[in-house]
């Protein structure tokens, strides 16, 4: 499952990629300016990248944009697919056919939950910011130092950060309980996952937030070896695009292990 | 008879008298440097965030023309309404007067204007607007009529009484809460200028100031909890218990602005920079040596720095103190001792937005509350800011209409300052104030790099020589005068070299010290400090918006053909060489003939309209494969031109500027052309891209 997920992100990411690569590389690849590319960033051959792709920039978040959606759509596919198997794993061994087979036969209830999700999107981020930053204001509003400001900008980073954690495990459960309980109704599914996370809300989360560190430590590990690792020759860059690549497996991984650790709760709490 | 020789005789000494007195007169006004002399008396309310000021000025006529009027800034008028020309010309750029709310308007009201004779000036008192496009309700420049006009040679005095309103900060000067930064505070004369009369701009968006040089005392009554800073040294203090606020007297001369600031938050630190400490007799000698003056004339003073801070930020005393040294040691060893007693720096008071702006014998810089060391933040503004007082505070500009001449120049200055005290410095990401280059590895820069990749983009928009109010924008204004000007000055010094460059800089300050320069004076000390005619470059990179931009089109290399297809007359024959049988005599040659003759064609080409001029060219590299180079130089004023070499070696790669001369070449990659591409650094660069396309997707599936 970890492979068809890096292998769909990876081949989505090329695809993106190959119109600048060819770009840079033609206006690039027999200037000695390149040379100076593989010892790091430079601000000469940046400047010069800016200057003669100003013009783009545009066309960049268009070509951006397109396949980022298709993307999306790819992952809500092979998220049925990853739960899917998550749910049977104790009854069926994990094999292609299976798993494209749960893919199919859960997307379009997931894609209903994903619409449903943006609608709590624009009512936490949408309504929900501009309370929380009007009550975040109110503090900073007469402050006489910077104090009150770096704390508070970074305090409502964090609640923004947490609000959308219980949202994304909320949604998450509401996929978990459609795969499990076999229905097709969404919106049932989601008002019964809002009682069973009612019930549950602070150990759920607990576990959310768990699993969320593993993510956070892999990415403070990742940071700290881009950090101290020397990419002065081409070995060394292959050897840190590895080191990215598996930086990007750990990211799937920690996503397939919340779906199994939630499914697992889910699945101990249904029984008990 | 006697009687007539005796007259003739007192006529005689009584001329030799007055021609002695006149020409002293002359001299005495030649070596007079402050045309005005001011006494301000102020008085903050802090209450009802009001000025109440009383103020005389003593201003001498150093031209020879009569001068029936006088010209005053208000500048504090700029915050009035939205009919003042700043609000009105920020408002097309979306800032300043979107932000301003009820009870923050600022405003200048004189309430009585007279001679010292006591004659009333009121009654002819009327603002003026002149600049293009017209601002007719602007307030920031007022005019009066003199009951007789000022002769050449004589002074006038003026007594005012002036009462303002201090603006919750819009632009540069205001307060918040109990903090305040007040500059451009008080009636102030323009610039009157033989022959052209008076030259007094309104408050413009994208401007600074222009002022004569002045002798200040300034009496600054305050809350006495008050910590207070302002230009020049204070000489007096005097409290008043009764009314729980001190007088704090300041006096500096030859300066021509003065700035102060107050708040009860502030922490006051002086320390002293003694010249003998800081600079090894070394440094100077190899100064001196450079500039080809005595040592004597490069030795610096000992100057009191004094410090204004607030509390969550003492920990980053140290470094601005050391900021400030370093820029008083560099500026001073290569450009001219600083002249003054005192340098006040200021960390500006939170929310008064008055950080990084400069006026004589004070700045203000700006930090943060978290700063990584690699990060030249705030060294680099305390750098600029200070760097201020030579280039416009000594050397005092029309920073409405020769813009680049203290921001370019000084911008150019800091980066050699930094570079030469710091090193590289560390670019400055951050989140919410927590500065990150302490988990990731920001890249290192030097000034110069940033200076040129910003200002590439901005050419084709205004000459950097435009009035800085017809900037196309704010950012055009910026662009030009800070970072086109400081690479094309960058680019001047690697032409004419570095000691050069550094008798330039210096003989353009301590000429014109205490002066108003102007561009052409600069032009004419590169020409006298080179020996050559430079106005060519200014011409082309300054008054015009040329894009610069040579390079390589083409670069071929190719075995020598000895024969050549076609029918030819050998020995009374015709012999026709067909393509086999030119193979066949080339595998025999190969056989006796070590290496192949080849020719390398390189054609250069000048891509964009800016040219070279006077006796520079341009140089051109050519590197073959035994290890050779060949070089030539081109003028660079035709569109393109063909080199052609023979050797017994093919190119591997061309290469004009190859010593980065021109750094205001906006297009560095098209320099070299290689006969082999590479793609090392391409994949470099795109493996990184690659990454954080994945990382931006996996960002977006998280949504679903």
């Amino acid at each position: 499952m970890l492979l068809y997920l890096w292998l769909a992100n990876f081949l989505f990411s090329l695809i993106i990629l190959t119109p600048f690569y060819f770009l840079i590389s033609n206006d690039f690849s027999r200037s000695m300016m390149q040379d100076q590319m593989v010892k790091g960033l430079e601000l000469f051959w940046l400047g010069d990248l800016v200057y003669k792709y100003q013009n783009i920039f545009p066309a960049i978040f268009g070509w951006m944009l397109v396949p980022g959606i298709f993307f999306l759509l790819l992952y809500i596919f092979l998220s049925g697919g990853i739960i899917g198997r998550i749910c049977a794993l104790q009854e069926e061994k994990i094999n292609l056919r299976n798993f494209f087979a749960d893919c199919g036969k859960y997307f379009l209830r997931f894609l209903r939950v994903f619409l449903i999700s943006i609608l709590a999107y624009i009512i936490v981020f949408g309504i929900g910011a501009r309370v929380i930053s009007a009550l975040f204001s109110l503090w900073t509003k007469g402050a006489s130092s910077e104090w009150p400001l770096v704390v508070s900008s970074n305090l409502k980073l964090l609640v923004f950060i947490l609000l959308f954690s219980i949202a994304r495990m909320f949604f998450d459960y509401v996929k978990i309980s459609l795969v499990v309980e076999k229905s097709r109704k969404t919106v049932k599914a989601t008002i019964s996952t809002l009682s069973f996370i009612g019930r549950n809300f602070f150990k759920a989360w607990l576990l959310y937030l768990g699993v969320g560190l593993i993510a956070v430590l892999f990415g403070l590990f990742f940071l700290g070896i881009a950090k101290l690792m020397a990419r002065t020759s081409l070995i060394l860059v292959f050897i840190f695009f590895l080191i990215q690549q598996l930086y990007i497996l750990s990211r799937m991984w920690t996503k397939i292990l919340f779906f199994s650790t939630e499914y697992h709760f889910f699945w101990l709490r249904k029984i008990s | 008879m006697k009687g007539k020789k005796s007259f003739c005789l007192l006529l005689f000494f009584l001329g030799l008298l007055v021609s002695t007195f006149a020409i002293r007169g002359e001299i005495f006004a030649q070596e007079r440097i402050s045309t005005i002399r001011y006494e301000i008396w102020v008085e903050l309310d802090d209450q009802n965030k009001m000025l109440h000021g009383k103020e005389n000025i003593i201003w001498f006529n150093n031209t020879k023309d009569e001068i029936k009027d006088m010209w005053l800034h208000l500048y504090y008028n700029a915050f009035k309404n939205e009919n003042s020309t700043v609000i009105q010309e920020s408002k097309k750029e979306g800032l300043l007067g979107v932000k301003v709310k009820e009870g923050e308007w600022g405003w200048i009201d004189i309430k009585s204007i007279r001679l010292a004779d006591g004659k009333d000036l009121k009654p002819s008192m009327e603002f003026v607007t002149k600049d293009e496009p017209l601002h007719p309700s602007d307030q920031t420049v007022m005019r009066v009529l003199l009951p007789e006009p000022v002769k050449a040679g004589k002074e006038v005095e003026l007594r005012i009484e002036f009462q303002s309103k201090i603006p919750r900060t819009i632009l540069r000067s205001g307060y918040y809460q109990s903090s305040y930064f007040i500059a451009q505070w008080f009636p102030k004369p323009g610039v009157y200028e033989e022959g052209r009369g008076w030259n007094c701009h309104e408050y413009h968006l994208n401007s600074e100031f222009y002022a004569d040089f002045a002798d200040f005392t300034v009496h600054i009554k305050v809350p006495e909890n008050f910590v207070i800073g302002a230009s020049g040294k204070q000489t007096d203090v005097s409290p008043n218990k009764a009314q729980k606020t001190i007088t704090h007297t300041f006096e500096q001369n030859n300066i021509h602005d003065f700035a102060w600031t107050t708040s009860p938050r502030f922490i006051k630190v002086e320390r002293d920079f003694i010249a003998d400490e800081e600079v090894i007799s070394k440094e100077y000698e190899e100064i001196a040596s450079k500039l080809g003056i005595p040592s004597e004339k490069v030795k610096l003073s000992n100057v009191r720095m004094i410090l204004l801070i607030a509390p969550e930020h003492k920990g980053q005393i140290e470094r601005h103190f050391r900021a400030l040294s370093m820029a008083l040691k560099y500026y001073g060893l290569w450009y001219g001792p600083y002249p003054y007693e005192t340098i006040t720096m200021v960390d500006p008071p939170f929310r008064t937005e008055s950080g990084g702006m400069e006026y004589p014998t004070l700045f203000t810089a700006g930090t943060g509350l978290i700063r990584n060391k690699r990060v030249l933040s705030p060294e680099s503004v305390i750098i600029h800011e200070f760097g201020h007082g030579y280039w416009y505070g000594l050397c005092a500009n029309n920073e409405f209409e020769e813009a680049w001449l203290d921001e370019g120049i000084n911008t150019y200055s800091t980066g050699k300052v930094l570079a030469k005290a710091y090193g590289r410095g560390a670019l400055s990401p951050s989140i919410n104030g927590i500065p990150l280059a302490g988990i990731i590895k920001p890249p290192e820069y030097l000034d110069y790099e940033l200076d040129r990749a910003t200002s590439i983009n901005i050419v084709k928009y205004d000459p950097i020589t435009t009035f800085s109010w017809h900037f196309f924008s704010r950012g055009s204004y910026g662009l030009n005068v800070y970072f086109r000007a400081s690479t094309c000055l960058h680019t001047l010094e690697r032409v004419v070299g570095e000691d050069v460059m550094l008798r330039i800089m210096r003989t353009f300050q301590m000429r014109f010290r205490y002066k108003h320069p102007h561009t052409q004076d600069f032009i004419d000390v590169v020409n006298e400090a080179t020996g050559r005619d430079f106005t060519w470059f200014f011409q082309e990179y300054f008054f015009n918006t040329l894009n610069f931009d040579y390079g390589i089109s083409s670069l071929r290399t190719y075995e020598k053909p000895e024969n050549l297809r076609g029918v030819f007359d050998i020995g009374g024959k015709k012999v026709e060489f067909t393509k086999k049988k030119i193979e066949e005599l080339k595998a025999e040659e190969k056989k006796s003939v070590e290496k192949e003759v080849c020719i390398t064609e390189v054609r250069v080409r000048r891509f964009g309209e800016a040219r070279l001029g006077g006796d520079v060219s341009l140089k051109l590299k050519i590197h073959f494969e035994d290890g050779s180079e060949e070089v030539r130089f081109w003028n660079g004023q035709n569109r393109w031109e063909n080199f052609i070499f023979e050797k017994q070696a093919k190119a591997t790669y061309a290469q004009i500027d190859p010593d980065n001369v021109w750094l205001i070449d906006s297009n560095l990659t098209n320099n070299s052309l290689k006969i082999k591409p590479s793609r090392g650094g391409i994949f470099r660069l795109t493996t990184h891209i690659l990454f954080w396309i994945q990382n931006y997707l996996q960002c977006l599936s998280a949504w679903s």
